[in-house]
């Protein structure tokens, strides 16, 4: 799993959806994430560890490569802005709504 | 593993599990060009909530809920300093 920084991510996350494209899925996970870098013991004490609160986990895949962020309250607004135009920009495939369009023609037809 | 049919419903529904146990719950989103299909899953290992699509109209709502609870998770719940002043 590579971590990787804010925007190194997005740039590696553009790349896996176009490899994707022809065939094979993108996955994203979210997570809550409070700082922690080791496992937590089964028994005995934690090792003084704060756990912050303002941090959260984005990790991607394709299936065979992973990647992986961690966004926080700093960086959130910048890193949100381009993470939600890289997300719509990229999710295109999908069946648009023609509804109306299909009522006009059949009543030009009429 | 409930699978919802309605955007409406299931963002409510997930939010609120989000919001039960922020530390538990995540959040899963698969993406398909070839089949033009995408899947939102929320989990806390427990309760299992699924949307799927295949529109395009969902997509924005989709994203816009993904920010909205990345916002959730950076969010810092310690007392800001504006009410500090009190």
């Amino acid at each position: 799993m590579v971590l990787l920084e804010s925007e190194q991510f997005l740039t590696e996350l553009t790349r896996l959806f176009q490899k994707c494209r022809l065939s094979g899925s993108v996955f994203i996970t979210l997570k809550k994430y409070d700082g922690r870098t080791k496992p937590i013991p089964r028994k005995g004490s934690v090792e003084g560890f704060e756990p912050s609160d303002n941090k959260c986990l984005l990790r991607a895949t394709d299936g065979k490569k992973k990647i992986s962020t961690v966004v926080s309250s700093k960086e959130v607004n910048k890193f949100q802005m381009a993470y939600s135009n890289l997300l719509r920009d990229n999710m295109d495939g999908l069946k648009k709504r023609d509804k109306k369009s299909k009522s006009k023609k059949s009543k030009a037809a009429q | 593993m409930p699978q919802y049919q309605t955007w409406e419903e299931f963002s409510r529904v997930a939010e609120k599990l989000y919001l039960a146990d922020p530390m538990k719950a995540r959040v899963v989103l698969k993406y398909r060009h070839s089949d033009g299909s995408l899947c939102i899953k929320v989990t806390d290992d427990l309760v299992c909530l699924v949307y799927r699509t295949d529109q395009a109209q969902d997509v924005k709502k989709i994203e816009k809920f993904h920010s909205q609870l990345m916002r959730l998770m950076v969010a810092k719940e310690s007392h800001s300093v504006a009410m500090e002043t009190d």
